[in-house]
């Protein structure tokens, strides 16, 4: 179980996280999750100073694009690249896009960690 | 105006011992703007993990990285351990924090041998190394390996440490703390270091929170923030406390990593004179239940972020690692423009940057 899980919807995740970044509170990272037919999306925040977490959570579906937190928050940028190239989410407005390559290459798995996309086999078995 | 020339920094530089590119625009001999291209070694980890059932994925977290694998093997373990949750004995705690300070002391001592390499100081850049290659030994010695140590596991440790290892360990460290101690003087206080990496690569506090920076890069711009002050594994019977410089330049971040090596030793030394007697494994019962957690060890690069979903089998949902050198990049893209071309590779080193662990 996620402590101090906020439930938010696309329309308002800016507002949110704005609300985190005038409180000077630390980005620590995003989860992506397959759930199926929607993408699970989790943002998580470190109060400052101190180790208190809270963490925004918003469910969108696969073809639906979010708007991207790396205005207010820069270093969310290698978070956000990573969710379009591994799952992807649309994430519009990056300050830095690197157009599904920043990890990947132009021969690599296209979404390789969307659950029906087969990574190659079973392994050790 | 000077005309802008565009270079590449790396993915082969002599700072960086595993491959990341910058794209470095400067005009004179001022960087103006920097783009990081990374993608050199990415290995789909994650989606490896959802593949293999969960004891196998210690391995497998192991091989992040080959300086923190001991961390990667025991994060992966506690998250894990939190979806039941269960309680692991009280020594595998102890063994755990040991491992874990040990591998703190090694790579900060590899990163001050880069530092003193970088700078062009090579003798201190061997004596880092040679002192670096006792507590490599150690790690042989009480897990068996010296790099992927395979000795957490989902319930405790694999292996324990008898009172002989224990004598070799104390007489050890305590030796490596001398010579590292010296070794530190002179490197804190040799006026070309601190001509190479006082004012340079400067973050304000409030630059340092804002870009999600962690660990020491973190602390040296004076925020006082780190996993261990959460008091997981051995560390809230320790007397834990972050060490904190407050300049947030190359040469605050140097102090920070040579003082927490000590720290490290330290904290050794006080977990092997407090470690309990008694079981050093629990066996889980049954696979891990439907249920996420999230776990953050400090690695001695900084935070490290593991989240785990389970499904009730054998297999996890989902496996997510945000390593600290993810979350230090991006302040490179605000440390870097304006600084001269020549400080470039030491502020990039000063973030101690682990190019596999970020791209696993």
């Amino acid at each position: 179980m996620i402590e101090n899980l906020k439930e938010i919807s696309k329309d308002t995740l800016l507002q949110e996280v704005q609300k985190f970044a005038d409180a000077k509170a630390r980005f620590v990272t995003t989860v992506c999750s397959d759930l199926g037919d929607k993408l699970e999306v989790t943002y998580f925040f470190n109060y400052s100073p101190g180790m208190d977490m809270v963490a925004l959570r918003m469910v969108v579906g696969k073809d639906e694009e979010v708007p991207s937190i790396s205005g207010i928050y820069l270093t969310a940028v290698l978070s956000e690249n990573e969710m379009f190239e591994q799952f992807g989410l649309k994430v519009k407005d990056m300050a830095i896009d690197f157009g599904g390559l920043m990890f990947l290459a132009k021969d690599s798995p296209v979404k390789p960690m969307v659950k029906d996309n087969a990574a190659g086999g079973k392994g050790g078995e | 105006m000077a005309p802008r020339t565009v270079a590449p920094f790396g993915p082969q530089h002599p700072v960086l011992p595993e491959p990341i590119q910058l794209k470095i625009t400067y005009e004179d001999e001022k960087v103006v703007n920097v783009v990081p291209a990374l993608g050199y070694g990415h290995r789909g980890i994650e989606k490896a993990c959802e593949i293999n059932d969960y004891p196998k994925n210690i391995h497998l977290c192991e091989r992040i990285c080959g300086i923190c694998s001991c961390i990667h093997g025991i994060s992966y373990c506690e998250v894990v351990e939190r979806l039941w949750p269960m309680e692991i004995p009280p020594r595998a705690k102890y063994l755990r924090t040991i491992w874990s300070e040990m591998s703190r002391t090694h790579s900060h001592l590899l990163w001050l041998g880069l530092l003193a390499d970088a700078l062009g100081f090579e003798s201190m850049f061997m004596q880092f190394w040679r002192i670096r290659e006792k507590v490599l030994d150690l790690l042989e010695m009480t897990t068996g390996t010296r790099v992927t140590h395979s000795v957490s596991v989902v319930g405790g440790v694999r292996r324990d440490i008898n009172d002989e290892q224990k004598k070799i360990c104390i007489r050890t460290l305590q030796e490596v703390r001398k010579e590292a101690e010296a070794l530190i003087n002179v490197l804190a206080t040799d006026p070309t270091v601190k001509a190479r990496t006082v004012g340079k690569g400067v973050l304000t506090k409030e630059q340092a929170i804002m870009l999600g920076n962690n660990g020491p890069h973190l602390r040296a711009s004076g925020v006082k923030e780190d996993c261990r002050m959460e008091g997981m594994q051995a560390y809230g019977e320790l007397g834990f406390e972050p060490i904190v410089e407050t300049d947030g330049d190359c040469y605050a971040r140097t102090l920070v990593r040579a003082r927490e090596t000590l720290q490290a030793i330290d904290l050794q030394l006080e977990a092997f004179s407090k470690m309990p007697e008694g079981e050093i494994y629990v066996r889980p019962k049954g696979s891990p239940p439907a249920n996420e957690a999230v776990f953050r060890s400090e690695q001695p690069r900084g935070e490290c972020f593991y989240y785990a979903k389970g499904n009730g089998t054998r297999n996890l949902e989902r496996l997510r690692v945000r390593t600290p050198t993810f979350a230090n990049i991006p302040s490179l893209l605000v440390m870097l423009p304006g600084s001269e071309l020549a400080d470039v590779p030491v502020i990039v080193l000063s973030i101690d940057p682990c190019i596999s662990c970020t791209e696993r």
